[in-house]
């Protein structure tokens, strides 16, 4: 999984829009029924937002797909996301007023089932492997990375006075 | 319509994760407290571990439901199923543009933050566990793809540098959303810091443990969900445009030359004594 995800990021994939059409649909429908067991959202609103949803994501990867120079998939989709609910974006009181309807924890959860169960058997050899001190420098890998961020950001926000 | 026929095809895997789904949500959110705060458990951590039972690779004995085909149909579908979560992200930081910007110094530079990895993690490794060159890979960075992608380039991922970044790139796999939900789940119980730099780190440049740690954040400050979900929203998008260049020629140049100049002279007279 580890190489395959290497050639992904450094050589520009060609993404197969219909497939990748129907694949969010079925994703976002498993979304769907999560966003209304979990949060309780009535159905009929958390079906409209998901189509908003939907549609940003394919807007998202047609233009990585299309666009002259390369980023990643998530970027581009971020960016739809970010410019479609801009305050003077036409329209965009109505989008934002739809995606509310979409609970982003619920939206979380199959993504994890799916990593759940695309654990593969070098990932768990590798993890035996790798021992304890591997597993202590992890997590004081990712302490340092939060708690540096965290520093820096509330250092910053206290200076502004903001 | 072959994707169609394609997914049908996989129509255990996806059931299997409807199943799962559904369990976890109607468990919720639940609250441990732990210390001085409290650990929040999220319905996207116990949907890993129940798919990660059920995968015959992690427990070969329950395997008789989803077979290999499945788990190798899953890792794909982790990058599409991540796609309606990051959109749903971009949503957030639109309206709450004005937020952005006012917080644009911190959410620049708190990227810079990332190199706490270094300061922490780089001492341990060479001076408390005496590690070798694994030490390199491993410390660098958080180890996502970007950062897999610059070792393989440099050493390959045979070499002990990518063995160090692969295994932890295999352990934030595994356990990094469960490690990113109680390290927010405390930093906001202890009350000493702004939540919109709580929710700035937060935005790590990786879909799964973003989920984890601002789920974990909305739930203990929900009065500050809006902007909690914007800032770490808009860091991580920065950090998946900056992370490979930071990684590449900041935080590895630096790794290698402490490493050179403490444990490398170390290395150095271990191999000149035993060639005496």
């Amino acid at each position: 999984m580890a190489n395959s995800t290497i050639a992904k990021e450094t050589t520009r994939p060609e993404i197969n829009l219909v497939d990748h059409a129907v694949t969010l649909v079925i994703v976002c429908l498993v979304g769907l029924i999560m966003n209304t067991v979990g949060p309780a959202i009535p159905l009929a609103d958390g079906f409209v937002g998901m189509i908003v949803i939907y549609l940003i994501s394919m807007v998202g990867l047609i233009l990585t797909r299309f666009s002259p120079f390369y980023m990643p998939s998530v970027a581009w989709i971020s960016l739809v996301g970010i410019v479609a609910t801009l305050p003077w974006t036409p329209g965009s009181e109505w989008i934002v007023a739809q995606a509310k309807s979409v609970n982003f924890l619920a939206l979380a959860t199959p993504a994890l089932a799916y990593a759940g169960f695309a654990i593969a058997k070098k990932e768990i050899e590798v993890a035996k492997h790798s021992g304890w001190k591997l597993i202590v420098i992890a997590c004081l890998v990712f302490f340092g990375t939060y708690a540096g961020s965290v520093l820096v950001a509330e250092g910053i926000l206290r200076l502004q006075g903001i | 319509m072959n994707a169609l026929r394609g997914q049908m095809g996989l129509w255990k895997l996806h059931l299997a994760v409807i199943v799962i789904g559904v369990v976890a949500e109607l468990i919720g959110i639940r609250k441990i407290p732990f210390g001085i705060g409290a650990i929040l458990l999220l319905p996207l951590l116990y949907a890993f571990v129940m798919a990660a039972l059920m995968n015959p690779n992690v427990m070969p004995k329950f395997g008789k439901f989803i077979g290999e085909k499945e788990v190798k149909a899953a890792s794909p579908l982790i990058v599409v199923a991540i796609m309606p979560f990051i959109a749903k992200f971009g949503t957030t930081i639109g309206p709450s543009i004005q937020t952005i910007i006012e917080a644009g110094p911190a959410l620049l530079l708190q990227e810079l933050g990332n190199l706490g990895t270094i300061v922490l993690a780089f001492p341990l490794a060479v001076w408390g566990l005496k590690m070798g060159r694994e030490a390199i890979g491993a410390t660098f960075s958080i180890a996502r793809e970007p950062n897999l992608a610059i070792i393989a380039d440099r050493y390959t991922l045979k070499s002990p540098e990518g063995t160090g970044v692969m295994g932890v790139y295999v352990i934030g796999t595994l356990f990094g959303t469960f490690i990113f939900a109680i390290l927010a789940s405390l930093f906001a119980s202890v009350e000493w810091f702004d939540p919109r730099a709580l929710a700035m780190a937060c935005g790590i440049g990786s879909g799964s443990m973003m989920a984890a740690c601002t789920g974990a954040l909305t739930e203990a400050i929900p009065a500050m969900k809006d902007e909690i979900l914007a800032l770490a929203g808009a860091s991580n998008l920065l950090t998946y445009a900056t992370g490979l260049y930071a990684g590449l020629f900041i935080a590895l140049p630096v790794v290698e030359k402490l490493y050179n100049a403490t444990a490398g002279k170390r290395d150095l007279a271990a191999t000149k004594n035993k060639e005496a």
